[in-house]
């Protein structure tokens, strides 16, 4: 007897891998994507960094930021030293807060219709919601403030919040329809069956189903209000004090305070900042809708 | 305990109608299978019964009471769709108890009704998951659960096995005719697969377009099918259909076709005689084609096989008939065919059906 021959070796041998990456040695791949990416980041971070920067740097420094080696926090504290500056902060905060309760409350609801149900209503509220979206944003601002000035509220919360939530419905309605689309209706129909009313298969049934996407639409709603200039700069004046707008302010006759604008940014950033990481999972999901 | 009476129903969609004056009987305890291709409106009929879909004709009556105009919740009424349908926020034990919940029964009898549900479909280990953490079969058997955790009238299942694949389906079949003997409940049962409608089914409801097509037992769809339509969706392999030429021919008829010439007396010959010098269609199945077979009252004509299909028990085979195809189920799996070969191929008299060639309905 003989020992069995070896296999003979595949006919069909993987071709060698030519190219640039088979160049490099045993992880060079690897080495070369992280560089890629950590430039990209860099090149994203790179601003922030800088009015970090600039806002540690005297005001005497802000033009040489990368020469001089004085650093002070007392931009900080004259940047909330600013009158109105804390009620901007408080205004902001609570604008935001409101503005994405409010909103998120009609969406809902709109976003389900518009999803669920077929008809001459849903049909209507469709097309508004549509051409609404394709006015210019800014062409808004103009007839708002003659409307929020005729009806006595200019300068007002509700004359900063109406504006915000109707805007944000036009936008956020069809990203709702979007996510209640993604949502087997036939679970709503079991819960008919099971002893709901329509209105308790969407309470308690369509919209638990819904609460990741809810909660990726309000995180993107609370930045969206918190960072917004335009309105809040036509739609308030002195009384109620937003913070994009006094941040604004140190663009001024005299000249530009760059290092109290960057601190006031800075700060401004935290509670964004505080929002983004707690909500990291859902904003990422909310930004690939 | 309920019989479901629908009386003329109709559900039309603007001028598009999906279901066409519907009417059927169902008693107490039976079990009802609606089957028809897609879009033949067997969903949309159950989903009038379910109360999901407004009825646009007609009247449905559950228990002896007209719920035409009840919502869903208070037909008292259970059921499985076809991808599950279970609350993805909630645990499988508040899956069952949902429905219950909302009927205000105390959480003792709850308890004791999941209790006698998870026993008889064995899913005690699955109730403090969710849904999205079990298996296809598990989900469905967790839906089960829900409609019988509630003793309803009527249970209503929407291809509730479609989602599973073939292995499990016949298995989770074998499940629900073992559960209708547990808990004897009228039942609707929508599918488009055919061998579950035999398997399952007291009665079939064949449909089409729209409109029924025929209602009878299991056994009556396969031999007696009303049309050409029924005749070709019961019964797997399903039937062969040729155009014959009729003739008469003293006591009996002739049919013929290019390749074929029959020789028929008896009943054949007497529903036949009023086709003569026309075209009818017949129809045999691949089961009643016997290959090589001895024996009388036989009627024999040869073909030539095309390919033959290898299914391990036995052979399928495809056999060429002038321009025509037959297929021959259960022939020998050992038996060695070539390509080519001249069959012999016979059928018993009885075992051919005739359709008019214009309408398909059954001659005789």
């Amino acid at each position: 007897m003989t020992a069995a021959a070896p296999p003979a070796p595949l006919a069909f041998a993987p071709p060698p891998r030519k190219g640039f990456f088979a160049a490099l040695a045993p992880g060079g791949a690897k080495a070369l994507f992280a560089l890629a990416v950590a430039g990209i980041a860099f090149l994203f971070a790179f601003p922030v960094l800088w009015l970090g920067l600039t806002s540690l740097r005297p005001a005497s420094g802000v033009y040489f930021v990368h020469r001089g080696t004085e650093f002070t926090l007392r931009n900080y504290a004259e940047a909330l030293a600013q009158p109105n500056m804390l009620e901007a902060f408080f205004n902001s905060f609570a604008i935001s807060t409101l503005a994405t309760v409010l909103s998120l409350g009609v969406t809902v609801t709109s976003g389900y219709m518009l999803s669920r149900f077929k008809g001459p209503i849903p049909g209507a509220w469709f097309s508004v919601i549509y051409v609404l979206r394709c006015v210019p944003y800014i062409s808004w601002v103009l007839p708002l403030f003659f409307v929020t000035r005729q009806l006595g509220i200019f300068d007002t919360y509700w004359g900063l919040l109406l504006p915000h939530v109707a805007v944000h419905i036009c936008f956020f309605s069809w990203i709702m329809k979007g996510f209640f689309d993604g949502i087997d209706p036939s679970m709503e129909y079991a819960a008919l069956i099971d002893g709901c009313t329509r209105w308790g298969a969407f309470f308690r049934v369509a919209l638990p189903s819904a609460i990741p996407g809810l909660t990726a639409l309000a995180i993107l709603c609370w930045l969206y209000t918190w960072n917004e200039f335009l309105f809040a700069l036509l739609l308030t004046s002195h009384k109620t004090p937003i913070l994009t707008v006094i941040m604004a302010q140190f663009v001024h006759e005299l000249g530009m305070e760059w290092h109290l604008m960057s601190a006031t940014a800075i700060m401004a950033l935290v509670p964004a900042l505080i929002v983004t990481a707690f909500g990291q999972k859902y904003v990422i999901r909310g930004l690939r809708i | 305990m309920a019989e479901v009476v629908l009386q003329n129903v109709g559900k039309s969609y603007g001028s598009v109608v999906a279901v066409r004056d519907f009417n059927l009987t169902i008693a107490d305890q039976e079990f009802v299978v609606l089957v028809g291709p897609s879009g033949c409106g067997k969903s949309t009929t159950l989903r009038m019964v379910a109360g999901l879909e407004e009825i646009t004709a007609g009247a449905i009556a559950i228990g002896g009471r007209v719920v035409n105009e009840l919502p869903p919740k208070d037909r008292d009424i259970a059921m499985v769709f076809q991808n599950y349908a279970l609350y993805q926020h909630m645990s499988v034990r508040d899956n069952l108890a949902f429905g219950l919940r909302n009927r205000r029964v105390p959480e003792a009898e709850i308890d004791a009704q999941i209790a006698r549900a998870v026993r008889m479909l064995g899913i005690e280990p699955l109730l403090d998951r969710r849904p999205r953490q079990l298996s296809g079969g598990q989900q469905q058997r967790v839906a089960l659960g829900r409609c019988l955790v509630r003793n309803p009238k009527v249970f209503l299942f929407d291809e509730p096995l479609s989602n599973l694949d073939a292995q499990l389906r016949s298995q989770m079949r074998l499940e629900l005719k073992e559960l209708r003997k547990r808990v004897p409940t009228t039942s609707i049962y929508v599918t488009h697969d055919q061998v579950e409608a035999m398997t399952l089914g007291d009665r079939i409801v064949v449909m089409k377009d729209g409109l029924v097509q025929q209602v009878g037992s299991p056994l009556d769809l396969y031999r007696r099918p009303a049309n050409r339509f029924v005749a070709g969706f019961i019964g797997s392999p399903a039937m062969n259909f040729i155009d014959v030429r009729v003739a008469a021919q003293g006591d009996g008829v002739t049919v013929a076709a290019e390749g074929l010439s029959l020789g028929l007396g008896g009943r054949p010959a007497a529903v036949l005689r009023t086709h003569a010098g026309g075209t009818v269609t017949m129809g045999v199945r691949p089961q009643h084609l016997l290959l090589g077979a001895a024996g009388g009252g036989l009627v024999r004509f040869g073909a030539t096989l095309s390919t033959s299909e290898q299914l391990g028990d036995q052979q399928l085979l495809d056999a060429r008939l002038g321009g025509a195809y037959l297929r021959v189920a259960g022939i020998d799996a050992a038996l060695k065919l070539a390509e080519g070969t001249a069959l012999d191929l016979a059928v018993a008299p009885e075992n051919l059906h005739f359709f008019d060639a214009a309408s398909g309905a059954a001659l005789g």
